[in-house]
């Protein structure tokens, strides 16, 4: 199971990678963000399967697929000379990353402790709620001026007469 | 149940996990088809006219117009399957099926009747199993995921019509959804739980939508524009733009897109009896038998999908506008509003 | 020509679409039940195969050539209607017969052929105006359509049988031999 849906996760990203094709590069992310959701799910956490699939695959997919549409790239345009320098930079920023991402899992406390404790409990909406409203309550309103920042900085960035 | 289990050598929940598949697909499938013929004939009542009674059953029966089904279906298997020249294969084929499936998939948390135990094992009437953790965000994210059958659909036909169904409709569908979504969290709310199982049985004292008018108000017109039906059918728009985003679609291929808009609308109506209709119950009964709490949940269940076709043949399409002005500066006020009263309540009183 | 629009204030009670929808269910409501339950014989729909329109008096329909009782035809063959065809479609050939004259009150001419081109036939009555011997109808009948073209040509007894079975008369398929003499025409 878990192998099924990281196969579709994986594909789905390399897809969006080698895509030439932009709609079609968008339709392959939402399969890549149905695989990530299937892996939740695995995790016994379907709150956050329903939530990563309402949210990007219902909601910010389709708004990007909105602007590649509008923006009418019905074409394929080549890409205008890649930089050597951007293409190689690009290849080192991601493997950093993804260096970076398997350290940390790696030397997380959490993984030592699921191997040997009991499987936790399924996730639901009322533990998403308390761990977002208890425990995480500065840092959730941190994100949320955040987001209201970005929010008006875009209005006003987009507005010309306000 | 055992007994038929018995038969056919396999254990009760496999027997019941298979039945209830085959009611699950059969059940929106026949309504929906069923949904096609009503609409037909229920616009020409509307109208005064008559509609489709023409088709012949073997030459002899004409049984109220609904051998037309039939006459459809073979009509849409017969055609010739035409692709447009320029358009994307692949995507043009994929795109009914990517309509069809979430349409299909969305019916299945609903429970359409009570639980029963039957020596000693607790039968539930919903494909998925109460507790299962999805609960009602289930139908709400395979909601949001039915927008990409349209997309694709339009952004693979290469047609200008097409892509500005698409566009319309994606753009609504996002719209819409934040104002639903809020209505929906009201009733999670007050329920406190989001299983549609306790949804239901929260409701067996009062349906929601007394409490829950002005959400109900928002998610109903919200399932309007989520299935495209007609105030807020901007996909298809057939006075505008042909038609939509299946404007290059034929036959079979059209016969889904058509079929998947249908299921929608099932899906649709048997959310709002669950939400806020009180799914099963039936009112001033504590413990209705089983079959009565399915026939109770049926006929909601049906009414609510006539009234999607009443609606229909009532109101004019909205200009876009229009439609934009309502999603987002009456309906998401009028939810958000609706969620702040029932929190002060549930904080003052609850 | 400039059309004036009228913009239509809604008051708060209209804006909120609530109210005013409801009013229209209504009225649909109303509208379905009626036909719903109203005999099918009742409603407005005309199920036409199965049943025929009557159309009103006037109606402009399949031409009928007139005749007297004896059977004998009462176009003169004058080519007043063929020329006040507008879409030329009537065709005539006069024929002379017998030796009885005007004066002894018979019709000297007769159309030997007497052509109506239906394809072609616009059924504006034009031929029915001009007709000085009231000897063409246009009637009721609206059902002419066939599978050729040649069948669409009615000829002299087409058109004298068209109603001979709703009148009640006997088809006709030769002028009967002119005995008594015709009453003058009432107009």
């Amino acid at each position: 199971m878990f192998l099924i849906f990281a196969l579709i996760t994986l594909l789905g990203a390399l897809s969006v990678a080698f895509q030439k094709n932009l709609v079609v590069a968008g339709l392959c992310m939402v399969i890549t963000f149905f695989g990530v959701a299937g892996l939740y799910l695995l995790l016994a956490n379907p709150v956050a399967a329903a939530l990563q699939i309402i949210v990007y695959s219902g909601a910010i997919v389709v708004l990007l697929l909105f602007v590649i549409m509008l923006l009418s790239a019905h074409e394929e345009e080549d890409a205008q000379s890649v930089h050597s320098v951007q293409r190689w930079g690009s290849v080192a920023a991601a493997l950093a990353l993804a260096a970076g991402v398997v350290k940390v899992v790696l030397s997380s406390g959490f993984l030592r402790g699921a191997a040997s404790g009991p499987a936790p409990a399924n996730m639901n909406l009322e533990r998403v709620g308390t761990a977002l409203f208890a425990e995480h309550l500065v840092a959730f309103e941190a994100v949320g001026l955040l987001l209201l920042a970005a929010m008006i900085g875009a209005v006003t960035l987009v507005k010309k007469d306000l | 149940m055992e007994l038929l289990a018995r038969i056919l050598h396999i254990s009760p929940q496999t027997f019941w996990m298979i039945a209830k598949v085959i009611i699950v697909f059969a059940g929106p499938l026949t309504l929906a088809a069923i949904l096609t013929w009503v609409e037909r004939r229920g616009s020409a009542m509307i109208q005064d006219r008559i509609g489709p009674n023409r088709a012949l059953l073997f030459g002899r029966w004409r049984l109220l117009g609904l051998p037309q089904l039939a006459a459809d279906g073979i009509k849409f298997f017969m055609k010739e399957d035409l692709v447009a020249e320029e358009a994307n294969n692949t995507l043009f084929w994929l795109a009914p099926l990517m309509a069809f499936v979430p349409a299909m998939m969305g019916f299945a948390v609903i429970p359409f009747g009570r639980d029963f135990t039957e020596a000693g094992r607790t039968y539930s009437l919903s494909l998925l199993d109460p507790g299962n953790g999805m609960g009602m965000l289930y139908p709400m994210a395979i909601g949001a995921v039915a927008v990409y059958g349209i997309l694709t659909a339009s952004w693979s036909s290469n047609n200008k019509w097409s892509i500005l169904g698409g566009m319309r409709a994606s753009a609504q569908m996002v719209s819409y959804e934040i104002g639903m979504s809020l209505a929906v969290i009201a009733i999670f709310m007050t329920t406190g739980g989001y299983d549609p199982h306790q949804i239901v049985a929260a409701q067996a004292k009062t349906w929601n939508v007394f409490p829950h008018i002005f959400g109900f108000l928002v998610f109903f017109t919200c399932m309007f524009a989520e299935t495209n039906r007609l105030p807020f059918d901007f996909a298809e728009g057939e006075s505008e733009i042909v038609a939509g985003f299946h404007t290059e679609y034929g036959s079979m291929k059209f016969a889904l897109l058509q079929l998947s808009e249908y299921v929608h609308m099932v899906t649709a109506a048997a959310l709002i009896v669950t939400l806020y209709f009180g799914g099963w119950q039936i009112p001033g009964m504590a413990h209705p038998p089983v079959l009565l709490s399915i026939g109770a949940f049926v006929v909601k269940w049906v009414f609510f999908c006539w009234v999607f076709i009443w609606i229909r043949w009532t109101i004019p399409r909205f200009r876009f506008d229009q439609l934009m002005f309502l999603g987002w500066k009456v309906m998401l006020p009028l939810s958000m509003g609706n969620l702040l009263v029932h929190a002060y309540f549930m904080h003052r009183w609850g | 020509m400039a059309v004036i629009v009228k913009k239509v204030e809604l008051n708060w009670v209209d804006r909120t679409y609530v109210i005013p929808v409801a009013m229209g269910m209504f009225i649909t409501m109303k509208h379905f039940l009626k036909q719903l339950f109203t005999r099918s014989r009742k409603r407005f729909t005309v199920q036409y195969p199965d049943w025929k329109r009557e159309p009103a008096p006037g109606y402009r329909g399949l031409h009928e050539l007139k005749r007297f009782e004896d059977g004998a035809i009462k176009c003169v063959a004058c080519f007043m209607c063929a020329e006040a065809c507008p879409a030329r479609c009537i065709t005539i050939e006069a024929d002379e017969f017998g030796d009885l004259n005007r004066t002894q009150g018979f019709q000297e001419k007769r159309p030997a052929v007497f052509k109506i081109d239906m394809l072609r036939c616009i059924y504006c009555g034009m031929c029915e105006e001009a007709c000085p011997k009231d000897a063409i109808w246009l009637r009721s009948d609206y059902e002419q359509a066939s599978y050729d073209r040649l069948s669409m040509q009615f000829g002299k007894w087409d058109l004298m049988n068209t109603y001979a079975e709703r009148d009640g008369k006997a088809r006709i398929t030769q002028d009967p031999t002119p005995t008594v003499p015709r009453p003058p025409l009432q107009s």
